[in-house]
């Protein structure tokens, strides 16, 4: 994962649910995802377009409470499918920011974010500094950097490649 | 400076003097038990298969047991649940996992109450599960959280990372009305700090009214604690708790309290004498209302259980309204008890008979109706139920609607078929 990434913003309310909003829990629930491809249902039901609009690399903005509701993390795996490099957020949900980390997914809780970024603005992204550039508009925005062994989680691709390292290098 | 039940059990779990809100932490965890549910093991052994992982941390402290659905099949899965138990305890005990934590249909029941019942979660300890309402366990003044994705990682290593989140204390004052239930204050909460009111705080219950509270009522609080985006509930345990795991167990625990000098985020004040029974409208988790508003409102489903209801008191209360009653003609009333020891213990008292004179469908321990495994709701269908959330399409058909209430209110709207304050029933 580059420390710095450019992105495309598609930007979505407060309060989306992991069951309602960005996976159609019914759907599921009847085996329609059984491919395990989540990324042709990831957010189709606030936008139904959103799979076929999004590019690799694109940046979700949201608001409050991002992906509340249940623990379910079809939806995660469903934006890494999409190739979505990072979502940010007012602020989120424990799960969803515990899913995100563990399955490689860039997740920022930043203030104010909703009201200062449009959607289809592109923003830059640098991680380990702390800030968002808005390259449309100029302005910089600071978050509170993830500690280094978080980002480390982020740069092996989640959880699970990070420990397989960990074991590898005698370290677990 | 003084600190938190949440702060006491994180430092303690990670060997550290103290810990700070919004610190990262990292740690191995000790005397931990993990559940791996049928539903999600497949996804395990597949996961260990792929990353070549060949042992397990610990194997003496995790659980299988084909919890979530009992003997339902999810269209979702690739294979029959049976089947995946069926891998699941293969897989287990290859990995040395001892038979005593290879379970079977018949000794257990939804996963939060047989971390309970089986005193896998204990006062001051630390619990996981990859269950979303794993924070149950914080009625008994455990620190549950869900694992989802990291389910694997810990399995393999007993290491773990966390945030320490920040707290806010709710003092809740005051006397309940007779059949105002646990779940009933935690809606009316709900209703005063909204769906996005506690995002990754903890939710520690205190006061007179969760002194006078079961441990069923403070359970049931601390489940649904994640609809205002908690990261947990949590009750300081008293003795009544204390004697309870003393009873059930001789592994030795140490029970933490929250130091009266403890910082909070905030602190919230309730007069709780006055809360009237309470229901969730749909389609949305977190509009409630007073019974009152919706009281009237035609049903053709309801259902107790779920890790948010189900246990001996819902049980209990559900039998107290319906005895010598039957449920409506029209009204398919399903009773999922949470697992088979707390309906061994109610049918002793002659409850399950009361349920089952009643005409209701008694229904297999497990996750029951709740994400519509057993009975899915057809088309149109308005339920009310004691469970967890009502999105549409949660317990079946996506144009079925569903109220959610305490199981004195599920009880008695069963009978009228229509949603129906239960106070005049007790």
């Amino acid at each position: 994962m580059a420390k710095i990434f450019k992105g495309k913003v598609w930007v979505f309310g407060n309060n989306l649910d992991v069951d309602k909003e960005i996976i159609p829990f019914r759907e599921r629930e009847l085996g329609l995802m059984r491919d395990g491809n989540y990324g042709k249902w990831v957010m189709t039901p606030v936008d139904p377009d959103f799979p076929k609009k999004v590019k690799k690399g694109d940046i979700m903005v949201v608001g409050s409470n991002m992906g509340c509701g249940h623990g379910h993390f079809e939806g995660i795996i469903g934006l890494n499918q999409c190739g979505i490099s990072c979502v940010i957020a007012e602020s989120v949900d424990r799960n969803f920011f515990k899913n995100s980390i563990d399955l490689g997914l860039p997740i920022i809780e930043c203030e104010g974010i909703n009201q200062k970024v449009r959607e289809g603005d592109i923003l830059e992204v640098n991680l380990h500094e702390g800030h968002i550039k808005n390259l449309t508009n100029g302005e910089i925005m600071k978050f509170d950097p993830l500690p280094d062994f978080i980002l480390e989680i982020l740069e092996s691709g989640g959880l699970e490649p990070y420990v397989t390292k960990q074991i590898a290098a005698g370290k677990m | 400076m003084g600190k938190t039940i949440v702060e006491k059990i994180m430092a303690k779990a990670a060997g550290k003097q103290e810990v700070f809100p919004g610190e990262y932490l990292k740690f191995g965890i000790k005397d931990t038990f993990i559940q791996v549910g049928s539903d999600v093991g497949p996804r395990t052994i597949e996961a260990f298969a792929k990353l070549g992982w060949d042992r397990l941390w610990d194997p003496t402290k995790v659980i299988i047991a084909p919890e979530h659905c009992g003997s339902y099949s999810r269209a979702r899965d690739k294979v029959t649940n049976r089947e995946s138990h069926r891998l699941n305890s293969e897989w287990a005990r290859k990995m040395g996992v001892p038979e005593e934590n290879i379970l079977e249909l018949g000794r257990i029941g939804n996963c939060h109450h047989i971390a309970i019942e089986k005193a896998w979660a204990l006062p001051g300890g630390v619990y996981l599960h990859t269950d979303t309402h794993c924070p149950t366990v914080g009625g008994v003044g455990c620190f549950g959280v869900n694992l989802s994705a990291a389910e694997t990682s810990f399995l393999r290593t007993g290491w773990m990372w966390f945030r320490v989140p920040k707290s806010i204390k709710f003092n809740l004052t005051g006397k309940l009305q007779d059949g105002i239930m646990g779940r009933d204050v935690f809606e009316y909460i709900l209703s005063q700090i909204g769906p996005d009111g506690a995002i990754y705080k903890v939710m520690e219950f205190t006061g007179p009214v969760m002194d006078e509270m079961s441990m069923d009522g403070r359970l049931s609080m601390c489940c649904l604690s994640v609809f205002t985006g908690a990261k947990l509930g949590i009750v300081n345990p008293d003795q009544k708790i204390i004697n309870w795991f003393k009873a059930k167990t001789d592994v030795p625990f140490e029970p933490q309290v929250s130091d009266t000098d403890a910082i909070y985020d905030k602190t919230y004040e309730y007069d709780c004498s006055k809360i009237e029974p309470q229901v969730v409208i749909p389609p949305y988790r977190h509009i409630v209302k007073n019974v009152g508003a919706v009281e009237g409102t035609k049903i053709t489903s309801a259902f107790i259980g779920s890790c948010a209801s189900g246990r001996d008191e819902d049980l209990r209360i559900a039998a107290r309204i319906l005895k010598g009653r039957k449920v409506n003609s029209r009204v398919m009333f399903n009773i999922t008890p949470g697992s088979s020891d707390a309906m061994a213990r109610v049918d002793k008292e002659g409850v399950i008979s009361t349920l089952l004179d009643a005409g209701c469908f008694i229904c297999a321990p497990s996750c029951g109706m709740c994400p519509g495994f057993y009975t899915p709701l057809a088309k149109d269908e308005v339920c009310i139920a004691s469970t967890t959330t009502n999105y549409p399409g949660r317990m079946g058909d996506e144009s079925a609607q569903v109220y959610l209430g305490s199981a004195a209110t599920v009880a008695a709207s069963a009978i009228e078929g229509k949603i129906t304050d239960p106070r005049k029933y007790l």
